[in-house]
């Protein structure tokens, strides 16, 4: 049975935007079956911010699933913010995973982190800032292996706000890849399978690419997309 | 005395400026400067957000004539469905 993914991601909503975002979602009951959000929901991380989003996103009819971003990060409120999307019932998944639609689909992820792309990336070596920097990410994709293996669904999805592949991220400077992903996590989603992993955060990046394990990748950061949110169909043709 | 600040090290500043103020945070702008010409250019997801990146640019670069070519990203239907 087919299952009708919405995916966006860096809707980076200021309390400027207050208001304004619902309009794009409307119907969106009729047209997925789950929203998945891929992180930098707000623009400077603040509890007002966070407010905005779940006004904008709350009761809309289908299964809402977070993870946050680095901006999301930046006023060290994230924890709040992720507590805030919860209450009011939808999910913020933190190196987690949740299981919806009765079975059907899980979810698993969270923010990621960066380190870059095998054969040209930072390793646990020499100064204690590097090694905590390229620690933070292997210690998430450990996490995400935990999470991806407890899933007993029909499908599983990988949602992150950084990058598992390099392809997703053509159209940004090549210079900045190490700060956009990290190869440890495609490793992580490889080793434990998936149908599929979803990411923002390369604003500039290509919406399609595939880990070298053979997961189908999109980056659905609106500024790739250039549209409200993109559908992907799991499990079939759409009827 | 003036010191003569070369083009490579303004660049930086003011993209740093644009990533870093609080009235911006924005972090994919990218910035060019052509003698006394600064050029933003870049996507951003609101209207004000556009204007708020020049000025943090103009207070970075005082003197320089900042053009404005970040565009704001319109956020369209959404589109076909993708079967995977
Ligand atoms: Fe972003
Ligand atoms: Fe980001």
């Amino acid at each position: 049975m087919t299952i009708r993914i919405a995916a966006v991601g860096d809707i980076h909503l200021s309390e400027h935007a207050r208001g304004t975002y619902r309009a794009h979602l409307d119907g969106i009951d009729e047209r997925a079956d789950v929203l998945l959000v891929a992180g930098d929901l707000t623009r400077h991380g603040t509890v007002e911010e966070g407010q905005v989003v779940v006004d904008e996103f709350r009761d809309l009819g289908i299964p809402v699933v977070f993870v946050l971003g680095n901006h999301d990060y930046h006023s060290d409120a994230e924890q709040e913010i992720a507590a805030m999307l919860r209450t009011a019932g939808m999910y913020a998944l933190d190196d987690s995973a949740e299981v919806l639609l009765d079975g059907r689909l899980g979810v698993a992820g969270g923010k990621g982190f960066g380190g870059g792309f095998a054969g040209k990336c930072a390793s646990e070596f020499g100064e204690p800032e590097t090694k905590a920097f390229v620690r933070h990410t292997r210690e998430i994709a450990d996490r995400w292996r935990i999470a991806l293996k407890g899933l007993d669904t029909d499908h599983r999805i990988v949602l992150s706000h950084y990058s598992p592949v390099k392809e997703t991220l053509a159209g940004e400077p090549p210079e900045i890849y190490p700060f956009l992903g990290s190869y440890l996590l495609a490793e992580a989603a490889d080793a434990a399978g998936a149908d599929l992993i979803v990411h923002g955060h390369a604003h500039a990046g290509t919406e399609k690419g595939v880990t070298p394990g053979g997961i189908r990748v999109r980056n659905v950061a609106l500024p790739v997309l250039g549209r409200a949110y993109a559908i992907y169909c799991l499990g079939g043709e759409e009827l | 005395m003036d010191i003569w600040d070369p083009p490579h090290y303004v660049a930086a500043r003011v993209q740093r400026a644009i990533a870093e103020d609080e009235r911006t945070n924005e972090l994919g702008i990218r910035v060019d400067i052509r003698g006394d010409h600064l050029f933003l250019q870049g996507q951003v997801c609101e209207e004000d957000q556009r204007e708020r990146v020049a000025q943090v640019a103009a207070e970075a670069a005082p003197g320089m004539v900042v053009h404005n070519e970040v565009i704001c990203v319109a956020v369209g239907e959404p589109g076909e469905q993708e079967v995977l």
